[in-house]
């Protein structure tokens, strides 16, 4: 039996009137993939948000690696080892590939400003050992990558923006990651590759965890080792790919209900 | 050091480049400063067509230390050509102290995007501070420098709560109502001499009087080159500043709140320390900036520190390219020295900055040297 | 303090409350549509102000002996119109363009804009940098109640003022073209969708936008009898930060910043009498405590951010 290493219990969003998650209970067993899905505006997203602090939770408690995390900010929950990607790409579009990884590796940098401005032979020795590991990441998703490692992220593709963002999400070495549709914006095909790939990295590094919202099932049932269906706020089940798509609750949210004959 | 071929161009443009400048400063007719101006415009815009600029790029920041050298040594000798012409080498100085100013406000907008329309105020600030220390106590020159800038950012402190709580539209706001709210206290604070201002001694430090010509070399030298000296100190102190604040784990940092504060909480980032960092850093400058200002002009008055300078400042940076080092310095030379130089234009000055600078805007908003991708290593890339 | 004195420093509240609620109105409107701040907005004031002026002089040269309310009606009309026109064209050749760009770049851009204007006249106005004096278009009736003095044209400007404000949130609420900027202002590509005509709608909130502000010109000239290049700085400033402490894209929250902006004004003049320039040093402060206290204004602007 592997340990819990998130979980959260009666999590509720309120918007105004709008209840956006109802009362969302969820446990995440270390190295799970867990798959989030629903219909749009089931409150997949706003569940990231809330647990990485874009937003303060109405009710319930969060639980990460045996803190209580309920609340706190955006940095805390990222410090506390839990990183993420976003469905609208967020990388910082004009600056260089190299940059946006470091970005997600503040954690362990030294930001002071005698080590930043005037040891600067020490600082550039630590520059270039954070190039090498940021190769040896992108390596891993994409080798042609390597060579354009200085050029602004805004000449890459859809797909290799995802890289980028997966890389800067992985390069803090986080326990959990949450993926917010990485597929969003790509073929078919592209979505197929760019998920071998996440499953590849995930045989390297066992202990990690990761949360994945996705909409297509297909691609679902082959990578997650379990899921949860959200719908309007609330979660309709939870377990293993087959057991969920037999579920005929899902199959309602999803496919709406069958009209008995007695509403006729 | 770069090799010989390389050398030999960057020292040909740069020949090049202060030989025109040069001329253009020594310039006296208007005509002829005209034809200058054209033949300027023509010649970039040639460079820019045939594809050549981009060349010369790549070849300065192949070889940036050695550039930057030529570029010291270019402005030495421009200082020597015109060591005894006063009124020149007070444009040098002051486009020296707009440019470490501007470069104030770059860490603040260009890096972390605090937005700051009172940059003038701070500017005084630093100013006034200098004018009050000089006047009634006996504090070495050389101390009033860092003072001015210290009171800069200390009195800044006091925006900090107002900057960091509103965004966007609403701490333009603030900064904007302080610059006013500056200026007009400024004017009616008889402490600070009101309208008149305040005057003050000439410099003296470390046994030089600054406000007494001298003879270098065996030549009558302006006393304004002393000023020149002191200034180009603090461009160059500020530009490796800024340089390395930029080629830093503290600039990237800057850069990913100033890009999107959302995501670079998500990644641990300290929005709230980034901003106040890049505030304060920036006030600290323009502060000494500005207390440099002062001594150089010996008397200033609110009216030297109003909104529209302020504004002035944000337009040479738009200018130049945010974030851009190098474009801040070319941008303030050019806004100094225009309207300085061509007297038929003085009157319309204020309109044509305006006008060029809504062009700008329009039609190229990255300005007239964008900022490079960083590369964290000094010196050049090969 | 005495009583009337109080009276009389209320009446001047209200009198600039209604022109700085004039001037947040513009602000506002063109935030709600196009998420913009116009900082020339200020200078529209003062552009107004002066083409009453030439208007004026026009009228008197071209029609001697024209009647007091007519030339005023025409005065005001012809000021109106013509500054509503310099807003439109504004919008399509100076904020349109600027609509993927960022908010700073816009920001800096109508700075500039204002310069140009502001120096457009000061150069091109004959004698255009000195204070011009400002037709007294209305007749110089006045009431005395003990010490308090209440001017007629000070009274005509409130209720005109009072009504512009009334028709403008009527067209607003009530009509279609005010549904179609409403809709524009909640959700423009939406809007688009469904139908409006974005940049007519655009156009349209310019020109009421500016007609307004050049109403807000007119009365400035009116109660000071003085106008000069330099008005619309201040007066941007003031509406500026009106707008934003009633919250931008709030058109009540616009009216009742000008007020409470005023109502600083007055409060920093009686509170400190030795000085009345310092009335706008302690009113900006006042402002910057509010964004401190309310980061997005009092009545605050709808927040949605989409992660």
């Amino acid at each position: 039996m592997n340990k819990v290493l998130f979980s959260c219990e009666g999590l509720t969003m309120k918007f105004g009137g709008l209840t956006a998650l109802n009362r969302l209970d969820l446990g995440i067993d270390e190295g799970d993939i867990l798959g989030l899905v629903g219909p749009n505006g089931s409150g997949k997203t706003t569940f990231f948000n809330v647990v990485t602090g874009i937003y303060r939770p109405t009710e319930g408690r969060v639980f990460f690696d045996g803190k209580d995390i309920t609340g706190a900010s955006s940095q805390t929950v990222f410090e506390a080892g839990i990183a993420r990607t976003f469905q609208r790409s967020r990388l910082c579009l004009e600056l260089s590939i190299f940059d946006n990884i470091m970005i997600g590796n503040f954690k362990r940098h030294d930001l002071g400003f005698v080590s930043n401005i005037f040891r600067r032979k020490t600082f550039q020795k630590t520059c270039e050992e954070e190039v090498e590991k940021a190769i040896e990441l992108i390596r891993l998703l994409n080798p042609e990558l390597v060579g354009s490692i200085h050029k602004p992220v805004a000449d890459l593709s859809m797909i290799d923006r995802r890289r980028i963002e997966i890389c800067r999400a992985l390069i803090g070495k986080p326990k959990l990651l949450f993926l917010d549709e990485p597929s969003a914006g790509m073929t078919h095909d592209e979505t197929n590759q760019l998920m071998d790939e996440i499953l590849a990295m995930k045989s390297d590094e066992r202990q990690l965890t990761i949360v994945l919202i996705e909409h297509e099932m297909g691609i679902i049932g082959k990578v997650t080792t379990r899921c949860a269906v959200l719908n309007f706020g609330e979660k309709l089940c939870d377990g293993t790919y087959q057991s969920i798509v037999e579920n005929p609750l899902v199959q309602e949210a999803y496919l709406g209900r069958e009209v008995t004959e007695d509403e006729v | 050091m770069p090799n010989s071929r390389d050398f030999l161009r960057c020292s040909a443009l740069a020949a090049l480049l202060f030989t025109y400048i040069g001329f253009l400063l020594g310039a006296e007719e208007e005509l002829s400063i005209a034809a200058y101006l054209l033949c300027g415009a023509g010649v970039v815009i040639a460079l820019v067509l045939f594809d050549v600029f981009s060349a010369i790029e790549r070849l300065v920041q192949a070889n940036e230390t050695f550039w930057q050298v030529l570029m010291l040594a270019g402005t030495l000798a421009l200082i020597a050509v015109f060591h005894q012409d006063h009124y020149t080498l007070f444009l040098i100085g002051t486009i020296f102290i707009y440019s470490v100013a501007v470069l104030g406000i770059n860490v603040q907008l260009g890096y972390a995007g605090v937005i700051n329309f009172s940059g003038a105020s701070f500017f005084g600030i630093g100013g006034y501070t200098a004018a009050v220390f000089l006047q009634n106590t006996s504090i070495p020159g050389s101390l009033t420098l860092p003072l001015g800038g210290l009171f800069a950012a200390v009195i800044g402190s006091l925006l900090l709560l107002p900057v960091l709580r509103t965004s966007g539209h609403y701490s333009a706001l603030v900064t904007m109502a302080f610059a006013l709210l500056m200026k007009v206290f400024l004017e009616v604070s008889e402490w600070l001499g009101g309208p008149q201002g305040l005057s003050l001694p000439p410099l003296e430090f470390m046994g030089i009087n600054f406000a007494e010509d001298i003879v270098i070399m065996g030549k009558e030298c302006s006393f304004y080159v002393k000023y020149d000296m002191v200034c180009l100190a603090l461009l160059v102190l500020a530009f490796v500043f800024v340089r390395r604040v930029e080629r830093s784990w503290m600039g990237l940092a800057m850069d990913a709140v100033r890009i999107d504060e959302t995501a670079a909480a998500c990644f641990g980032v300290n929005v709230t320390r980034w901003k106040i960092t890049a505030f304060t850093m920036g006030n600290f400058v323009i502060g000494m900036a500005g207390a440099l200002y002062a001594m150089m002009l010996s008397y200033i008055n609110p009216s030297n520190f109003t909104f529209s300078d302020s504004l002035l400042f944000l337009s040479i940076l738009l200018l130049g390219g945010i974030g851009s080092i190098w474009g801040v310095i070319a941008a303030t030379a050019f806004m100094v020295v225009i309207p300085e130089k061509f007297q038929v234009v003085q009157e319309y000055r204020y309109l044509i900055y305006s006008a060029m600078v809504l062009a700008m805007i329009l039609f190229r908003p990255s300005g007239l040297l964008p900022r490079k991708p960083r590369s964290y290593a000094m010196g050049g890339r090969s | 303090m005495d009583i009337s004195l109080l009276l009389q420093f209320f009446i001047n509240g209200c009198m600039l409350g209604m022109m700085y609620a004039l001037v947040a109105v513009g602000f506002t409107l063109f935030f709600g549509v196009l998420d913009v701040i116009v900082f020339s907005h200020g200078d529209s004031v003062m552009v107004g102000a002066f083409a009453g002026l030439t208007f004026y002089l026009l009228g008197v040269y071209a029609v001697p002996g024209l009647p007091v309310w007519a030339s005023a009606f025409f005065v005001f009309l012809a000021g109106m119109a013509f500054v509503a026109g310099a807003g439109m064209l504004i919008s399509r050749f100076v904020i349109m363009p600027l609509r993927a760009a960022p908010a700073l770049n816009t920001l800096l851009a109508t700075m500039m804009l204002g310069t140009v204007m502001r120096e457009a006249v000061r150069l091109f106005f004959p004698d255009g940098s000195n204070p011009k004096p400002f037709p007294r278009l209305l007749p110089d009736w006045s009431w005395k109640f003990g010490d308090v003095l209440l001017r007629f044209d000070n009274l005509a400007l409130f209720v005109a003022g009072c009504l512009l404000i009334v028709g403008v949130a009527m067209l607003i609420n009530h009509t279609r073209l005010g549904m179609a900027i409403r809709a524009v202002a909640q959700d423009a590509e939406a809007a688009q969708i469904m139908g409006v005509n974005f940049p007519l709608i655009v156009l349209a909130t310019f020109a009421i936008g500016s007609a307004v502000a050049a109403f807000a010109g007119l009365m400035n000239g009116l109660y000071y009898n003085e106008i000069n290049f330099n008005l619309g700085l201040l007066l941007g400033a003031i509406g500026f930060s009106s707008a934003v402490i009633g919250g931008l894209g709030n058109v009540y929250g616009a009216i009742l910043g000008g007020f409470v902006f005023a109502f600083l004004q007055v409060v920093g003049t009686v509170a400190m009498p030795f000085s009345s320039a310092y009335k706008d040093v302690f009113a900006f402060g006042v402002v910057i405590v509010l964004m401190a206290i309310f980061p997005t204004g009092i009545l605050s602007e709808r927040q949605s951010q989409r992660v």
